[in-house]
């Protein structure tokens, strides 16, 4: 039973990470009808900014938040605005192929600049491990979890409670209604961008004292992104948020009770069953 | 006499390493050809079917894997190893395409991917078969005869012609295929696949041929790679870049054409190797940016465009 | 016995009710509307007899051998061959070669599909239109093209869904002209529409459903005064 509830536990604590990922995921595929491929890259990017940070100036990655995530959500409007809107119009296999050119040069610039070592940051305050009811609960987790939550719920105030986020959620349910209600769809689209980077770049930073950094951790992040925002239903944020939760703890069950070795399989698996079967996703609306 | 220029071509190839001996030349040419074969091979599926495969390298590595297996445990020579290597390649392709063929356009591509993936892992875990992540290594090659002395595997020239061979039997084995009627089914089904269906073609056996056809030559292409690199691990064939090298190769240099593979292919392997030469890593640098470029501002492809501008002219 | 029997045909999605247990027969030779308010399931039928979709109940035979479970494919080959309501070219490829594949598919060499090709564009009078991009054409050529490009499977029965949607009356003379001349050749035709006017002048018989189940049946003469047809287009209070 103590297995369970800690196996559990860990898969939760993981599993609010992933779904942040995928929640920044689905809200692009939601408003611009693109799968974005280099979306792994820009939790890379977030990795490495945390790090960097940390190794050069001190700064606690925590706390480097507030200088990463407004510097994502910049570089995700400026990528879109030059980048991405000339092809947004073509169709949905193009762009696929386009952001999946775009992850390969940004996975192997920084393959180049910062060479393929795996890098580690190791806060002072968090060699021990907490222990609630004697649950092992790792403080860098357990920090970036309360934050993952924080932000995601202060994202679902700002999606529903502001006309900027009330015009996402129209444009992403109606582009062409939104655009005709006197919505710039084209600002709403950048800004969106730079939202769903921002949050990658996030869950990047609060991963960083977590998990080994090095410059194509995006490949596998990108596939589990995938493996969530489908589970979850493309463009529903509680569904990405409820898959990436899924995804988390039937890893960490997988790891203990069926193989460590296996347990990424296990994820894909499921993803191909869902693909198959229920392609709108556990939660989605059938719209894709 | 335009029937003369591919035998021309074919000839000239051959007669490459007489002219040349410089061994990174050579080393560069058999990795333009090898990429060449995985290229014509994803383009079969991929353009001429209209099917976006992110998940190829699963076959590449089988064929690897299998010609390995086959030599290290069981003494075949590694030239009929890359043929059944390809068998291989072609005989996982037919679960897999019963699985994905169920979904279309980019859900399609999502789940080859997965599965592709799902084949490194259960390489990098079984380690009974394949040694796991420590890989498997050729440390002699076999005595060959060959006009009275041996062949001296030390050099380059003789993987240049095996693999001058196999890319000529792709790029053969390709065109042949495009004339054939289910070439011309697979044009059907990439123009409207639900059409198609609608006047008689049975889709899901075009698509499940084209797939083991195209297959066959990525496994063979792996059974090259282990004969020639000498060492393999998961982490080397079954790499999802390797599966997007495939793809960019023929975007780049032109899908629905037998040539466009292979222009892709000398461009991009020709930038990878020099820049890998001087640096290391990074050279899929390139592949990203060009990836990025074409689909921009020729989505035709290079030599896509290059027909284009010749049809203009006229 | 009829070429195609339709009998207790139902088909559901999730809760919905698309098509309920809808019977009738296609007699060899006539012509049969098939006409309903707007989401009847007129379109679902079709999809369901041409095997785009598996009935949920029920069975369709063609010459007395069950078309249920078969791909599209498989029917077109046992000789059912359809347009589609949003016109579905090959674009990329010129009106001649659209045909010809249909024909290729069935025929297997090229010179024969060639030949074919060319004889059933002239049928649909297309001729000097062979070889333009298919889709630079008009619509009605489209349409057109895609009649052709069903008859060149050879079929027994065609099924036509709303072939005169977005044509202009002209356009409508022309397409009643040519479906009548193509019934005259010898296949049977099962045709979905909205127009009226063309229905009551070129069919034998007309099926009419309202939500998915048969409301009348008979001669264009007999369901224009049906009072459920009436109540179904008009509202009860007119009938």
């Amino acid at each position: 039973m103590e297995t369970f509830i800690q196996s559990l536990v860990s898969g939760v604590l993981t599993g609010s990470l992933y779904a942040m990922i995928g929640v920044g995921l689905t809200v692009i595929f939601g408003v611009m009808r693109i799968i974005n491929l280099a979306h792994g890259e820009m939790v890379m990017l977030g990795m490495f900014g945390a790090y960097w940070s940390y190794t050069l100036w001190k700064f606690d990655p925590f706390v480097s938040l507030v200088l990463w995530v407004p510097l994502l959500f910049l570089a995700g409007m400026l990528i879109y605005r030059f980048l991405l809107r000339p092809i947004i119009t073509g169709d949905e296999l193009n762009g696929l192929l386009y952001t999946a050119g775009l992850s390969l040069l940004i996975a192997n610039l920084a393959l180049l600049l910062w060479t393929g070592d795996y890098r580690t940051l190791n806060l002072p305050y968090a060699l021990e491990p907490m222990r609630p009811f004697g649950i092992s609960v790792p403080v860098p987790l357990a920090i970036a979890f309360v934050l993952a939550a924080a932000i995601t719920g202060a994202l679902y105030l700002f999606l529903s409670r502001t006309d900027l986020g009330r015009a996402i959620r129209a444009t992403s349910q109606n582009p062409e209604a939104a655009a005709l209600m006197g919505i710039n769809v084209t600002r709403i689209a950048m800004i969106t961008f730079g939202l769903g980077t921002a949050l990658a770049g996030a869950a990047g930073v609060l991963l960083m004292p977590s998990l080994y950094l090095y410059p194509t951790v995006g490949e596998i992040l990108i596939v589990k992104c995938f493996v969530i925002v489908v589970l979850g239903g493309l463009g529903s944020i509680p569904g990405a948020i409820a898959g990436g939760i899924l995804l988390g703890v039937v890893e960490s069950f997988g790891a203990v009770y069926v193989s460590v070795a296996y347990k990424d399989t296990i994820g894909f698996v499921i993803f191909l069953l869902v693909l198959l079967f229920r392609p709108q996703g556990i939660f989605g609306a059938a719209r894709a | 006499m335009r029937r003369l220029i591919p035998l021309v071509a074919a000839l000239a190839l051959f007669a490459i390493p007489l002219g040349v001996s410089n061994q990174f030349l050579l080393h560069l040419c058999i990795s333009v050809l090898m990429w060449t074969v995985l290229g014509v091979a994803w383009n079969l599926l991929g353009g001429y079917a209209g099917q976006v495969s992110f998940g190829h390298a699963s076959f590449f590595g089988v064929g690897a894997y299998t010609t390995m297996i086959l030599y290290l445990s069981f003494g075949l020579a590694p030239w009929y190893g890359m043929a059944l290597g390809g068998v291989m390649g072609a005989l996982l392709s037919l679960p897999i395409g019963l699985i994905c063929f169920r979904l279309r356009g980019p859900y399609f591509s999502l789940s080859t991917l997965a599965v592709a993936e799902i084949v490194r892992l259960v390489a990098l875990n079984w380690e009974s078969l394949t040694a796991g992540p420590m890989g498997l290594l050729i440390t002699t090659l076999p005595e060959v005869p060959f006009f009275g002395s041996a062949v001296n595997w030390e050099r380059k020239e003789p993987f240049f012609y095996i693999i001058a061979l196999v890319a000529i039997l792709a790029m053969l084995g390709t065109w042949a295929f495009t004339r054939s009627r289910l070439g011309s089914e697979l044009v059907a089904i990439r123009e409207d696949e639900d059409a198609a269906e609608s006047i008689g073609i049975n889709t899901v056996r075009a698509k499940v041929l084209t797939l083991a056809a195209s297959a066959f030559f990525a496994g063979v292409g792996g059974g090259f790679y282990s004969l020639y690199y000498r060492y393999i691990d998961p982490d080397a064939v079954f790499a999802i870049s390797l599966s997007m090298e495939m793809v960019f190769l023929a975007v780049v240099g032109g899908l629905r054409t037998v040539i466009g593979p292979v222009i892709g292919a000398v461009f991009l392997a020709t930038i990878a190797e020099l820049f890998r030469d001087r640096f290391t890593v990074g050279h899929l640098i390139f592949y990203g940016l060009f990836m990025m470029i074409v689909i921009r501002y020729m989505p035709e492809g290079i030599w896509g465009r290059a027909l284009r501008l010749l049809r203009l002219s006229r | 016995m009829a070429l195609l029997e339709v009998s207790g045909l139902t088909r559901e999605f999730g809760g919905l009710r698309a098509v309920s247990n809808l019977s009738f027969e296609v007699r060899a030779g006539e012509l049969l509307g098939l006409i309903g308010p707007n989401g009847a399931g007129k379109t679902t039928v079709f999809n369901l007899v041409t095997g785009f979709l598996r009935p949920t109940a029920g069975d369709i035979r063609l010459e007395g051998k069950s078309l249920v479970g078969l791909k599209p494919h498989a029917v077109n080959r046992r000789g059912i061959a359809r347009t589609f309501q949003i016109v579905k070219p090959f674009p990329h490829l010129t009106v001649r070669e659209n045909v010809t594949i249909a024909a290729l598919a069935r025929l297997g060499r090229r010179e024969a599909a060639a030949t074919e090709a060319t004889r059933v564009l002239e049928q649909v009078g297309l001729d000097g239109k062979f070889d333009s991009p298919a889709a630079d054409m008009t619509l009605s050529d489209q349409k057109r093209m895609e009649i052709a490009r069903a008859l060149a499977t050879n079929p027994k029965l065609l099924l036509l869904d709303e072939p005169l949607c977005g044509l202009n009356s002209r356009e409508i003379e022309d397409a009643c002209v040519l479906i009548e001349k193509i019934r005259a050749g010898g296949v049977t035709i099962v045709l979905v529409e909205h127009v009226m006017k063309a229905i009551m002048r070129i069919s034998d018989r007309v099926v009419v459903i309202r939500q998915g189940e048969k409301i009348a049946e008979g001669t264009p003469a007999q369901i224009v005064s049906d009072p459920a047809v009436i109540a179904a287009y008009f509202g009860k209070r007119v009938a």
